[in-house]
């Protein structure tokens, strides 16, 4: 069952089109991911579904509801905002209160210490939200998100810009949503966390949605080719590899040498035995060749 | 709304400005209704030429309303609605209800905080007086509403707080001026001031004075209206 579901999205700021007929559905109790540059239009795509701006074309129904009635489908949606829209003045106890009132939240006071505990917030409560640091800032929006019980969960870059050990439990937390049930739709710019935690992957790139699939899809759709890290001594650099390739009539790439490997591309797996046999047969001697698991960062790069 | 509302009303007690407001109004309230329990002549004196008793006791709450209103007003609410837009706090308003919602809700939050206000006032006079003076303070609250939705009007159309702290200055001198200019002169440019103005309508019938309602109900459909229509 679809619990977003987009058609021809549309979003113009004078004459230039940030969002370019968007069609995305995304379902319910699964993480979907949403990567993008900057100013790939992942920010205006959240703010458009969530009726902070409008829309210039194309329609959305969120949980079955239309965006002309998204008023009422507001307090079964969690969205974590940038951390600049925050009312810096309140403390953070006072405004979580405020926004679960709002969000018809009816959790009391020590309900929401808790809350903020599980965030990673528990001796910031009654400390004003400006005397907060980036990261304690990234984790009351993210608390906020999660006010009302609500069935989506939207998150806009929860992990940037804050410590390892917040960014697992920030990773942990998605996944018990997941397990709740909720839908989350996230964006990252942190590839890797996006392919450890979503479901799906959707690619935005100049305001279009390039790719779209589950993380192993896209992997498996680049370009052909296998990727090879060679250690070697003395490693291999672009000219060896040329001289390969020649030799071997197959189109080899240097990709790039490292302290101690060289990464490379070959055609097929079919390759490698050649490949290593030519480098065994070399001056250079050879201690371990791997294929390399492919990355979002390539399907992203390819995009 | 209602925590939008009350969280409106609750802040406006918290800055320096309402609360030397607050204490200014009281203030001559209290003053000129001891002034007056002090010289009873000067009521009958006035009620003989033709003026009420409660007049007499209200003049200068009146005064300070007709007059000051909308330089008091735009004093602590010209960036009612504007500021939450300059600092994007209303992009987390807006995800957990209506734009509509919003508006209603800081407009009545403001305006119950100046009725609070002269609310104040009237009792001091009360307890001076011994009578609550009704006709007066309806009158009080009418021309209040007018300017707080007027408030909400400008903080809207214009997105720079600052402007309409410059606004503010601006309207809160020059249109009582042109209002009470407007309700005895005839001329042709001061015409669309005293019927867009709420001055004219406060000397009228019981009715009349529900027109500056009405214009204020209308200032504040034009607001919602244009924050529809807003990107955030």
């Amino acid at each position: 069952m679809s619990i977003v579901e987009v058609n021809h999205l549309t979003k113009k700021y004078g004459t230039t089109e940030v969002l370019k007929d968007i069609n995305l559905e995304i379902y319910q109790g699964e993480v979907f991911g949403f990567v993008g540059h900057n100013g790939a239009g992942k920010s205006t795509f959240i703010h458009t579904i969530t009726g902070i701006t409008n829309k210039s074309a194309g329609s959305f129904k969120i949980m079955g509801i239309s965006d002309s009635q998204l008023n009422h489908a507001k307090k079964r949606i969690g969205v974590m905002p940038d951390v600049s829209n925050l009312y810096e003045n309140m403390k953070g106890l006072n405004f979580l209160r405020y926004m679960g009132k709002l969000a018809g939240d009816k959790r009391s006071k020590p309900e929401l210490k808790t809350l903020m505990k599980e965030v990673g917030l528990e001796d910031a409560a009654q400390k004003k939200i400006k005397s907060y640091s980036f990261g304690m800032k990234k984790k009351i929006c993210i608390a906020q998100a999660l006010l009302g019980n609500p069935d989506l969960i939207i998150l806009d870059e929860p992990t940037s810009g804050i410590d390892p050990e917040s960014t697992i439990n920030i990773r942990d937390l998605v996944i018990k949503l997941k397990e709740e049930g909720k839908t989350v739709f996230l964006t990252s710019h942190n590839l890797d966390e996006i392919d450890k935690v979503s479901d799906r992957v959707g690619i935005l790139s100049d305001g279009e949605i390039k790719k779209l699939g589950t993380p192993r899809q896209l992997k498996e759709g680049i370009a052909a080719g296998v990727t090879i890290s060679v250690r070697t001594k003395p490693i291999l650099q672009k000219n060896d590899i040329q001289k390969l390739s020649e030799k071997m009539n197959t189109d080899i790439i240097f990709m790039e040498a490292k302290k101690d490997y060289t990464l490379l591309q070959v055609p097929s797996e079919e390759d490698l035995p050649e490949v290593s046999k030519e480098i065994i047969q070399s001056d250079v001697h050879l201690y371990e060749m791997k294929v390399e698991e492919r990355s979002l960062e390539d399907v992203f790069m390819n995009a | 709304m209602i925590h939008i509302l009350s969280r409106e009303f609750l802040d406006s007690f918290k800055s320096v400005r309402s609360i030397l407001i607050i204490l200014f109004i009281t203030f001559v309230s209290y003053q000129s209704a001891t002034f007056i329990d002090s010289n009873p002549g000067l009521i009958q004196e006035i009620v003989k030429i033709g003026g009420e008793e409660g007049t007499v006791y209200t003049a200068a709450i009146a005064l300070i309303v007709l007059i000051l209103g909308f330089l008091f007003v735009f004093a602590t609410s010209h960036d009612l609605i504007n500021k939450e837009i300059e600092l994007k706090t209303i992009r987390l308003l807006v995800t957990k209800t209506s734009r509509m919602q919003i508006m209603v809700g800081k407009f009545l939050g403001t305006l119950l905080f100046w009725v609070a206000t002269i609310t104040i006032s009237f009792a001091v006079i009360f307890i001076i007086s011994g009578s609550w003076f009704l006709k007066d303070y309806f009158h009080s609250f009418v021309f209040l509403f007018y300017i707080v939705s007027f408030v909400v009007l400008v903080s809207t159309v214009f997105t720079k707080s600052k402007l309409t702290m410059f606004l503010g200055i601006l309207f809160g001198i020059a249109l009582p001026i042109l209002g009470l200019a407007s309700a005895v002169s005839s001329k042709w440019y001061l015409v669309p001031f005293k019927y867009l103005l709420p001055y004219r309508y406060l000397e009228g019938s019981i009715g009349l004075m529900f027109v500056p309602i009405i214009i204020g109900v209308i200032y504040l459909l034009i607001s919602v209206f244009i924050m529809q229509r807003k990107d955030l």
